[in-house]
C-alpha cells in the first residue's frame, strides 16, 4: 500500500503559503530579525525567526480568538491552506479523517501570560488550561473541518512533527484512517522559553547586531541555535483512494524510522541518528544509495551538525558525498515542533520541482563538516528520494523518507 | 457615573462580544443565554469585563450571575475605585 501527500500548507518567517516559502527557500532568504514581540534586552539571545505578518482573525472569530494560543493559530492556518490545497475530503466518512500533530511546547505563549498574571496577583482567563494543552491544535483542526476519527499529538521535543507525520503515515498502513492531516506547529518566541534554552547554552548569542547570518549550520563560527516559530501541514492519503477522487499526488511518503538515543537527555548520540535513518530506509523498503538528498536537522549548534554529519557518514559511507544536503533552519532558525514539517515540506518541494534549497551562511564550513550542503545557492537535481531529519531533546531521533511516485 | 450611564456602557460592551448582536436587543434584562453566550462564553464575558471596566470579580458571587443587569449591579456596588 503506497501512502502518498496531496495537499501541503506552510507558516514559516520566510512565508506564509507553499509558494512564497519555496520561492524565499530557494533564493536563500533568511527570516531571522532582532526579536519584535516582546522587550528581549534583558537575554542574551535577541533575535529569532518571528512570522511578522500573521492575523489570524482573518481566519478565526473574537470568540475563537480568546480560546486558540498561537500556536494552535499557525496550525490552523497551515492546516486551511493543506485542506484547500488537497481538495474535497467529502469522499470519506467523517469517522475515517484523522488530525496527527506534533508540538515540543504546545501553548507556551498562554503558559507564559497567565503565569506572568497569577504572578501579579490578577485573574485567570479561563480559557488558560485549553490554550496551553499541547492537543488543542489538532482538536480545533478537527473541529473546523469536523475531522471525527484519530485525533493524536505527539510531543517529543524538536522531532515532535516528524514523529506526528510517521504516526500518520502508520494510520494509513494499518487501515485506522483514510485520510490524515499530519505535521508539526510550535510558537515559543518567548522570554522564558528563550531564557531556558540559554540556560543550556544552546542558543546563538553572538549574532544580535547582524541576525541573518546568526543560524549558520555546518559553518565556521556557528554558536547556537536560533529559535523560530511556525507550522507545516500536510494532507496523507492512500495512494489509490487520492487517484480515485482525482487529487493531486505531490510525493509518495515511503518510509518513517524513529529511534531512541537512550543515554543523554539532551546531548546528541550518533548511533540514535544512524539507527532512525537506518530505519526510514528499510521502511521505505530502498537502499541507502538510493537517497539522494537529506533535509538535515541542522540546528547551527557547534556539536550536532558535527554529530550529524559524522552519522550521515556513518550509515551511508562513500554514498554520503553524492548526497545533497541542505539545512532549512539556515533561513527560518528552529521552529522546534514545527521543523521536521516544514522540512518535509522542503523535501517534497524538492522531488516535486527539482530543485534544493541552499544552505544559507556556508561560507567556510567547519572542517569537520565536510559534505555537499548546497551552500549558500540552489542547486538544480531531480532527486528520486529525499530524506528529513529531526534530532530531538530526549535523544528522539526520527526520519522519514519520501519519494517520487 | 450614574447607573445610566453604567448600564449604557455595559450594553455597550457586550454588544461587542456577542455574536450577531445587530440581531439583538440587549437590556439590563437580558439573560446570558438569550444572548446566546454559554457558561464559558459568560466566564470569558465577565473576565473580559474585569479588564473593560477596572474592576475584579471577587469570590463565588460571579457564579450567579445570569443576565447583563447583575453585571451592572455588580459594578455599581463594587466600583473601580473601591477595588481591593
Amino acid at each position: 500500500m503506497r501512502i502518498v501527500v496531496t495537499g501541503m500548507g506552510v507558516v514559516s518567517p520566510i512565508g506564509t503559503g507553499i509558494d512564497q516559502f519555496w520561492n524565499a527557500a530557494i533564493r536563500g532568504t533568511s527570516g531571522i530579525s532582532g526579536i519584535q514581540c516582546f522587550d528581549a534586552s534583558g537575554l542574551r539571545s535577541r533575535i529569532a525567526g518571528q512570522i511578522t505578518e500573521f492575523n489570524p482573525a482573518i481566519f478565526l472569530t473574537a470568540k475563537q480568538l480568546e480560546q486558540t494560543d498561537r500556536f494552535a493559530q499557525l496550525a490552523l492556518c497551515a492546516a486551511i491552506q493543506a485542506l484547500a490545497d488537497a481538495g474535497s475530503m467529502e469522499n470519506y466518512e467523517p469517522r475515517r479523517l484523522a488530525v496527527s500533530l506534533g508540538s515540543g511546547m504546545g501553548g507556551f505563549s498562554t503558559f507564559e501570560s497567565s503565569a506572568a498574571r497569577k504572578f501579579q496577583n490578577k485573574s485567570m482567563p479561563p480559557f488558560t488550561v485549553p490554550r496551553i494543552m499541547a492537543n488543542s491544535a489538532a482538536a480545533w483542526i478537527a473541529t473546523k473541518y469536523g475531522f471525527k476519527g484519530t485525533n493524536l499529538t505527539c510531543s517529543t521535543a524538536c522531532s515532535s512533527g516528524a514523529n506526528a507525520i510517521g504516526m500518520g503515515l502508520d494510520l494509513l498502513r494499518t487501515g485506522k484512517a483514510d485520510a490524515v492531516v499530519a505535521g508539526g506547529t510550535e510558537a515559543c518566541v518567548l522570554p522564558l522559553t528563550i531564557a531556558g534554552f540559554e540556560a543550556l547554552h544552546a542558543l546563538s548569542t553572538g549574532f544580535n547586531t547582524d541576525p541573518a547570518h546568526a543560524s549558520r549550520p555546518f559553518a565556521q563560527r556557528r554558536d547556537g541555535f536560533v529559535i523560530g516559530e511556525g507550522a507545516g501541514i500536510l494532507v496523507l492519503e492512500k495512494e489509490e483512494q487520492a487517484q480515485q477522487r482525482g487529487a493531486k499526488i505531490y510525493a509518495q511518503i515511503a518510509g518513517y524510522g524513529c529511534a531512541c538515543d537512550a543515554a543523554h537527555i539532551v546531548a546528541p548520540d550518533m548511533n540514535g541518528q544512524v539507527a532512525a535513518m537506518q530505519a526510514a530506509i528499510e521502511d521505505a523498503g530502498i537502499a541507502p544509495d538510493q537517497v539522494d538528498y537529506i533535509n538535515a536537522h541542522a540546528t547551527s549548534t557547534p556539536l550536532g551538525d558535527v554529530i550529524e554529519t559524522k552519522a550521515i557518514k556513518q550509515l551511508f559511507g562513500v554514498h554520503a558525498e553524492e548526497i545533497s544536503i541542505s539545512a532549512t533552519k539556515s533561513m527560518i532558525g528552529h521552529t522546534i515542533g514545527a521543523s521536521a514539517a516544514i522540512g518535509s515540506i522542503a523535501t517534497i518541494m524538492t522531488l516535486h520541482t527539482g530543485m534544493i534549497h541552499p544552505t544559507i551562511n556556508l561560507d567556510e564550513a567547519d572542517p569537520e563538516c565536510d559534505l555537499d550542503y548546497t551552500p549558500n545557492h540552489a542547486v538544480q537535481r531531480q532527486v528520486q528520494a529525499g530524506m528529513c531529519n529531526a534530532f530531538g531533546f530526549g535523544g528522539n531521533n526520527a526520519s522519514i523518507v519520501f519519494t517520487i511516485p | 457615573m450614574d447607573t445610566a450611564e453604567l448600564e449604557k456602557k455595559v450594553i455597550r460592551f457586550i454588544t461587542e462580544k456577542v455574536e450577531n448582536a445587530n440581531a439583538l436587543t440587549i437590556t439590563g434584562a437580558s439573560k446570558f443565554e438569550e444572548l446566546g453566550l454559554d457558561s464559558m462564553d459568560t466566564i470569558q464575558l465577565l473576565f473580559d469585563a474585569e479588564d473593560a471596566f477596572g474592576i475584579s470579580f471577587e469570590g463565588e458571587e460571579t457564579k450567579g450571575f445570569r443576565s447583563v443587569g447583575d453585571i451592572i449591579d455588580y459594578i455599581s456596588k463594587h466600583p473601580p475605585e473601591s477595588k481591593r
